[in-house]
């Protein structure tokens, strides 16, 4: 595992979070953050969370079932894929899933959750 | 410094500066600061294994312990119900004691299992699991439940055979461990549905033609256009939602899913083998748990039943348990027979 790259104006966020006891199309699907609309300690901050996350996450997938884990990935303009983590909903920090449960509301109008 | 920062602006914190800020800030700071770092210590302990109270030394007993992680994500929290104590008044609480009670009785009264591993483990559960949490889990010791978001989840505690389900992941566990990917995961999710769907058969003593095949009815708010999580009758049409979208769930294997979300379909694939032990059932008649489900369980203890066995396999296992159990040319064997065929399985 590796730091995400550091979030320019063209980078897009991709937070996606899945597993549960049922799968739900509605809420498994991926919520993208466009990093132009924001402001540039803005990015610094999800770009921390992002990194917070990524030391949080375990080697080894955690045990037992119906766990839910988040699928967060960093892509450049062009859609191409510069960093990709997939970790346990445990070691998401409360912010960065603020940033997920918004997304799809506020991305539209650039302000953070 | 922290008191002039403006309106919505985060930082990212060392523990070390949290606690200053957690001795020396605002109140609303304090607070902040107090509820990141229990969260931060919890996660940092996460790594330690919980020891497991004393399970149930006399067979036919069970040894539960209910506990509240009281909004937070540590377990398994403080204490709320032992064995044998009153009601706590805590619907939760209680929901989970006699849920676990119920899913106890169901493996020792009908396939004489003690417990989840036969030996009787203890029955540990936690339930107030985080904040608005719209969850239940097995974490590989434990059932966990989450109070749900009141907007689209209830509590989780709700659903008899969701807290069943749970317990099941952990018999699983200590018999043939269903890798947790693709059809042996899909089998694992399907068995856990089966024995939650027959505890609360037991517990409400229905016939196959009583019961409603739903599997976490009640979970959803009235805001949610759904019956359930799943139906094991007619595995895709539990819901159909705005926010939630529509049950994926296949009901043959002309309709399989290959995906890689869902550690690749175990909940929605489960559809499948969900729907072969309901046309079993129904072929059979009468109690679902007393044929149909002696078979699936003599095929979950089975030792021929491996890690990464996939629906054929275990269609076939279920087939020769039914031949072992009830003959060759028994109503029984026909029955699962039939049901496999009807979903695509066996041919």
């Amino acid at each position: 595992m590796s730091q995400p790259p550091p979030l320019t104006p063209a980078s897009v966020v991709r937070l996606r979070r899945e597993g549960g006891v049922a799968h739900f199309p509605g809420l498994s699907r991926p919520r993208c953050i466009h990093c132009a609309r924001y402001s540039e300690a803005q990015r610094d901050e999800l770009w921390r969370l992002l990194s917070s996350a990524e030391s949080g996450a375990g080697l080894e997938e955690a045990p037992g079932a119906d766990r839910r884990r988040f699928c967060l990935s960093v892509e450049d303009t062009n859609g191409t894929s510069l960093w990709l983590l997939t970790v346990a909903e445990e070691a998401v920090p409360q912010e960065l899933f603020e940033w997920w449960r918004q997304a799809e509301t506020q991305a539209e109008n650039g302000s953070a959750p | 410094m922290a008191d002039s920062l403006p309106a919505g602006a985060r930082l990212f914190l060392p523990p070390y500066m949290l606690e200053r800020i957690a001795s020396a800030g605002s109140n609303h700071l304090r607070e902040c600061a107090r509820h990141t770092l229990v969260v931060d210590q919890q996660f940092r302990a996460r790594a330690g294994a919980v020891i497991l109270p004393q399970g149930s030394v006399k067979r036919g007993e069970p040894a539960r312990y209910v506990h509240s992680a009281e909004q937070q994500q540590a377990l398994p929290g403080r204490l709320v119900r032992g064995e044998g104590e009153d009601d706590s008044g805590d619907p939760a609480v209680d929901e989970a004691y006699h849920g676990l009670g119920a899913t106890y009785r169901l493996f020792w009264e009908v396939y004489e299992r003690h417990s989840i591993d036969d030996e009787g483990m203890v029955l540990l559960a936690t339930v107030h699991y985080g904040r608005d949490y719209e969850n239940a889990f097995w974490d590989g010791q434990q059932m966990v439940f989450g109070d749900g978001d009141g907007e689209l989840f209830n509590r989780f505690t709700i659903a008899l055979d969701i807290l069943a389900h749970e317990l099941t992941h952990g018999v699983i566990q200590h018999e043939a461990a269903l890798a947790y990917v693709g059809q042996s995961g899909a089998l694992n999710e399907s068995l856990c549905d089966v024995f939650g769907s027959l505890v609360r058969q037991h517990q409400l003593e229905q016939s196959v033609d009583e019961a409603d095949w739903l599997i976490g009815k009640g979970l959803f708010t009235e805001r949610v256009a759904g019956r359930a999580l799943r139906s094991m009758a007619r595995p895709g049409t539990a819901y159909d939602d705005p926010l939630l979208g529509r049950d994926p769930q296949p009901d043959h294997m002309d309709a399989f899913v290959v995906t890689e979300a869902d550690s690749g379909g175990v909940h929605i694939n489960s559809g499948i083998p969900n729907r072969a032990f309901h046309l079993t059932a129904m072929a059979l008649g009468g109690h679902a748990w007393e044929r149909a489900g002696r078979i699936w369980y003599d095929t979950l203890v089975d030792q021929r039943l491996g890690q990464d066995s996939d629906f054929p396999t275990f269609a076939t296992l279920t087939l020769d348990n039914a031949e072992r159990r009830y003959g060759a040319v028994s109503q029984e064997a026909t029955a699962v027979r039939e049901g496999w065929r009807r979903v695509g399985v066996l041919p």
